[in-house]
Parts: structure tokens; sequence; C-alpha cells
């Protein structure tokens, strides 16, 4: 302290000698030296506590991470080779069976620089020996090109890669890339649709769900059920061989949600190889627009009962045509005297469904196919849509015409949807071939009371067990349903042999299940059906089939026709031609 | 004093440094196992792609239809071949043993396995 006190004296030359300074700390330093002091202070500790700060976080981040490793797995997800190469998603039926998938295939390019000018010859006479949709010429002319990059061959098979590297000769490179393959060829072609070779989908699911495909590894679920395709798939093509029939086209749709569970169109093709059959592509459950014919009258009828035009006891006179605007209206089964609204539909009277819908009128006729959705085009997840044509405008004749399924075209697919809002009690769900998400039940709306539906339900029964549509009795499932058969328009005429017969089959009719809709086009009759072509005879057998054969697998149980509570509850009283109240059921 | 806090703080750098090494060594291992393991997984998984198209495939019913239709000419079930549990009860009991002997005796030839 001594020391310091002399060497502070001794410090300051210009001290009078006679001045010693007081050996004690140095004065306090006052007025702006002392503030600036003070701030240097503080910004040092600030500072100061800042690093500290920082490096307690690193500390802290370090133990953590050398200390608990759980929670580091997530960072080798960011791996980029983790991810699973899919250059598209695949689309499964609602079991998850594949329909369409996507494979890594490698294809073949060269580097024409890397090659030696005369190796090139001999390289393009051995690769030609392995590519045979390649000649030598054409390899070659590629090989010889000034470029640094040409492709050889697209998609080659595992042999013919395994070929090429065999060969060992340089400057060829294979490229990966994703070829779509689809395991169950032409079984759901149209449906599925098609994707080209960039795996740009083209048509069906493939192209309506193009962009859901791409950006997602999740495969896109169907409401489509395999087995039931198959079913379905093998009797259209069974009928369409038996009456030698240019086309055929059916669908299975449950009724409860709208879900369609096989939907096919004949002749098919193979989604790996769309160009082969060009004219196949064509999908007529969907896009092809047909006149139906007395399939028709399942929403003429349900109209009249529904808006309280007819009852049960109606009865119109079916007793001659109807002469109307230069046109004849006949029947095909003609009774020739008056029949009631359950005879009219039973024996698909032409006159007497005419007569009903002139009877309802215009109005209500549009104003209930509308609400059915039979006037305009569905909304379906399937590209390929038709538009239905209407009458324009809608003239008495066009009632009548429509009253019996002429002078309107739908798709069998619009049919389908709007005959199972009218037995399924009423309610109309869109028709969707993707799977509602499990247990997510469809927003359907009221089309029809369910009063109508429960009659409509008992006509169907009607039809089935008394009337046109016999061959479709299966025994045990209930069928009801409705036949339908009409001359196509050819060159502007109804053409007499060129039929569309059709078979719309529901069952177990009493709380139904599933619609099974059979459209045959130009079928014509054989020896066994005596000639006839029309829908009872060449749709509704195959029906009857596909009910019979795919009842177990959707776990529906045979019932006995006969047991009384199934007999009241599909009993419609008709009178017979003795004037005596027959029961039907 | 100085001398061994300098030491001490030696030794450190030394043990901190040697650590270091070690554990980017095993970091250096770690990813290149990563990688192979990442391959592997996307191989397996191309291969399960495959596999599940190949069975695709293979359980295609049109191709079932065709085998069945050249070994085993099953058919498809009928109604009268369904009953309910409750049906069940209307049939008599029969003494064991009784049941199988009829059945197997009335098996048809052409239901087993064609040439």
């Amino acid at each position: 302290m001594k020391a310091n006190a002399a060497r502070i004296a001794q410090d300051d030359p210009c001290r009078p000698r006679h001045y010693r300074p007081v050996p004690c700390a140095p004065a306090p330093a006052e007025g702006p030296a002392q503030e600036a002091l003070e701030i240097s202070h503080t910004r040092l500790l600030v500072t100061a506590a800042l690093f500290v700060l920082a490096f307690a976080v690193i500390a802290g981040r370090l133990i953590e991470v050398a200390g608990f490793k759980a929670g580091d797995n997530h960072l080798a997800r960011f791996h980029p080779a983790a991810r699973a190469y899919a250059a598209r998603a695949d689309i499964v039926d609602r079991n998850g069976v594949l329909l369409a998938t996507t494979l890594e295939v490698s294809s073949l390019s060269a580097n024409p620089k890397l090659i030696a000018a005369a190796d090139k010859a001999d390289a393009a006479h051995r690769l030609a020996a392995i590519l045979p949709e390649l000649s030598e010429s054409e390899i070659f002319g590629r090989l010889a090109s000034d470029k640094s990059f040409v492709w050889l061959a697209r998609q080659l098979t595992p042999r013919q890669k395994f070929a090429v590297i065999q060969l060992g000769i340089p400057g060829l490179a294979f490229e990966s890339e994703g070829k779509r393959v689809y395991p169950k060829g032409d079984l759901a072609a149209h449906v599925v649709g098609y994707s080209g070779i960039d795996n740009d989908g083209l048509a069906g699911i493939e192209r309506s769900f193009d962009d859901v495909l791409k950006s997602r590894d999740e495969p896109v679920r169907l409401s489509l059920d395999v087995r039931l395709q198959y079913i379905l798939r093998s009797e259209l093509a069974r009928q369409m061989a038996e009456f030698s029939s240019i086309g055929a086209a059916g669908l299975i749709l449950d009724v409860r949600t709208g879900e369609v569970m096989a939907l096919s169109s004949l002749p098919d093709f193979d989604p790996s190889n769309p160009g082969a059959k060009p004219d196949a592509i064509f999908d007529r459950a969907t896009l092809g627009i047909y006149e139906m014919g007395s399939v028709m009258k399942i929403f003429n009828t349900a109209m009249a009962l529904d808006d309280k035009v007819v009852t049960f006891d109606s009865k119109f006179d079916a007793t001659k045509p109807i002469e109307i605007a230069g046109f004849t209206i006949h029947d095909d089964h003609a009774q020739k005297r008056w029949l009631t609204v359950p005879e009219i539909f039973m024996y698909s009277s032409n006159i007497g469904s005419a007569k009903m819908a002139a009877e309802a009128g215009a109005d209500r006729q549009r104003d209930f196919l509308g609400r059915l959705g039979l006037l305009q085009a569905p909304a379906f997840e399937l590209p390929e849509l038709g538009t239905p044509q209407v009458p324009h405008p809608w003239l008495p004749i066009s009632v009548m015409t429509v009253g019996f399924g002429h002078g309107i075209s739908v798709s069998p697919l619009q049919v389908a949807a709007a005959a199972a809002a009218v037995v399924n009690g009423g309610t109309l769900y869109a028709p969707t071939i993707v799977m509602h998400p499990g247990g997510a039940a469809p927003q359907g709306k009221t089309v029809l009371s369910a009063q109508t539906s429960e009659q409509m339900r008992r006509l169907l029964r009607l039809v089935v067990e008394h009337g046109t549509g016999k061959n479709a009795e299966a025994p045990g499932y209930l069928v009801g349903g409705k036949t339908g058969t009409a001359e196509k328009i050819v060159h502007g005429r109804y053409a007499p042999h060129a039929l569309i017969s059709s078979f719309l089959g529901v069952f177990p009719i009493n709380d139904p299940r599933f619609l099974v809709l059979v459209m045959l086009d130009e079928p014509h009759g054989n020896a066994k059906t005596g000639g006839y072509a029309t829908g009872g005879m060449v749709a509704a057998p195959a029906v009857k089939r596909i009910v019979e054969r795919m009842a177990p697998i959707v776990g529906i149980q045979p019932v006995d026709e006969d047991s009384p509570e199934i007999r009241r509850s599909l009993m419609v009283g008709l009178p017979s031609p003795q004037g005596r109240k027959l029961a039907a059921n | 004093m100085i001398r061994l806090g300098t030491i001490l703080w030696g030794l450190l750098v030394i043990a901190a440094g040697a650590a270091m090494f070690q554990v980017k060594y095993q970091v250096v291992r770690l990813e290149s196992e990563l990688t192979d393991l990442n391959h592997e997984i996307a191989r397996s998984r191309e291969a399960t792609r495959v596999l599940y198209a190949e069975w695709s495939l293979l359980s295609d019913p049109q191709r079932l239809a065709r085998l069945n239709d050249n070994f085993l000419h099953l058919a498809p079930v009928t109604a009268a071949q369904l009953g309910s549990i409750d049906r069940l009860a209307q049939i008599p009991l029969r003494a064991a043993g009784t049941l199988s002997r009829p059945l197997l005796a009335a098996a048809p030839a052409k239901g087993s396995i064609a040439p």
C-alpha cells in the first residue's frame, strides 16, 4: 500500500515539491467521466451475460443430444433415400386387392461421346439382339449422333437389363422409372382406366384421380369388389356370346350407400395396351346413353304413385293402341282390356304407362325425373360420363313416350342410381366408385315417400313372380325387378332388330341391399328363347345367376319365400280376368 | 499452482479432442450404415410391391376360374346349400359316427380332383 501510494505520487512530474499526496484511494472521478465508466461497465455485464446464456444453451443441447437419445429418430427420416419409390400411388378395390400399381423398371440410355467410333457398329449389332423393338441401323443412328445423351429403350424387362449389363459396353446407363402395371388386366378396365408411358392418367380413375395418385403414397381405395366384378363381367360375357350382341354393360350398386360394387362394359380392353382395341374403350355403362325402354316405367309408376295421381286400384284402358301425332303406341304383351296400375307394371303395358304419364302431366314428370337426377349428367368419379338427352320441347307426345322409356336417353349408371332411391325408402345417394371412408354415412336426399318406395318394391317383386321378369327369379333371394326392351334408333328410325335389352333387379326386395343392372346391346334371340331378344329373355337370366353367385359372398341368407311374413309384406291385390280378386305376391 | 492448473486443462483439451474424433468417426460409420439401411428398405419395398403385384396377378378371379375348370370343377354355392343354425334344430339327432360314413360314401367321384 505504501509503495503504491509512493508510485502514484511520483507518477505526476508536475507535482509541487512540498506537496505529497495523502496515501489513500484515488478520488472518485466526477461528472461525464464517471458516467462513461458506468455505461461501459453495464455493457460489459450485459455482453457477458449473453455469452453465458449462449454457452448454456449450447451446453444444454449437447447434453440433450448426447444423453437422451429419444427424439432424434426423426432426423433419419430427412434422409433422402428413406422415401419409397412411387411415381404413382396404387389403386385398390374395397378389400385392398391391387388393381393398378407402379413398379420400378430400368430404361436404357447412352452417352455416344463415351463410345469409341470404331466400337459403335459392333455395339449396335449386339444391342439389337437384346432389344427386338429396335433395328440395328436405328441403334447405330442414335449412337452415331454427337449428343451426350440419347434414349435407346424405355422400360426394359429385368432379363433385358441383365443381358445389357453382360455386354459390358461403356457409355450405357440405366435410368429408373415407374411403370404402371395392371395385374387384373381387363377385369375392371373401364373403371381403372389407363395411363400413358410418362405416367399421366388418360382414362378412368387414372385420369380423374391423376393429381391425387401423383401426390401421395397411400392407395386410392375404390368401392369396387373384385369378386363381384368378376361375377358381373363373366355373366355379361356369357350373355353377350350366347345372344351374339355387339356389346353389354352392367353394374352392381349398394342401394343403401350409392357405392358401385361392380361396373363393367363389354367389349373391354387391356389397360396396359389400350391402343389395341380403340372401340372397346367406350364405356357403355357410364358414357353410353340409351333409350332404356320399359325399365323407365319404374320412375313413371313411382311418380304417379308418389304424386297421388293414381293408386293401386286406378284403371286405364289398354284395349287398343294409342294414335297420337302420327305415331302408334302399342303393347308387346297386349292384354286388350282395362288394366290396374300393378297390371300395367307387371305386363309392361306401354299404353297404360303412356296414359298414366299423360294424366300426371309434363310438369310433374319433368320435376320427378329431375329430382332423381335423370335430366343432367351425374356427379361421378369417372371422367367418361354421358349427358342425358331429354325431350325439347317437352310435348304431350314426349310425356307419353317418356312414360315408357322412349324419347329420353340416359346412361345405365343413372338409371341404377335413380332406381336405388325408388326402392331404398326414397333416399337418393349420388353414385360413387370410391369407397366411403370407414363408417361415414353418405349424405342422401329424400326424393320420394317411404310409402311409395314400399309400393314400388311390391310391384317389382310382382314382375319377377308373375310378370315379364320370371327368368330373374333366384329362389330364396327375393329378386324384384323390371325388364326393358327398346329399339335403337338407326339412321333416324327405330330399327326392329337392333334392341337394347335390359333387366334391373333388386334383392332382397323386402329389404333391398343390392341392385343389379344388366344391359345387352343388340342381342339376337336364339332357339332357346324362341327367337326373342327381350330383356326378360336375355338379361333377366344373367341377373338371376349374378344374384345367386354374389349372395353368399356379400352374406345374404336365402329366405323361405312362402313364409307368411314375406307373403304379407310383398302382397299386391290383383283382379283376375273373371273379376275375382287374386292375391299375388 | 499455475502449472498444475495448466496441466489439468491441457489434459482436458486432449481428452475432449480425442472424444470428438471418436464421435465423429462413429457418426461417419452410422451415416454409411443408415444409407445402406435406407437402400435396403427401398429395395425391400420395391420387392414387396413386386410381390403384391404378382399375388394380385396370381389371384386374378379369371385365372382362378380357369384353374378351377381344369382341376377342381367346383360350382358356386347355391341357396339350397345354405341354412341357418335354427334349421339344425329341426334335423333329428343321429348317433355319433354314423354321420360321416354316408357322407363319405355319397361324395361324388366327379367332385374330386380330375386327372
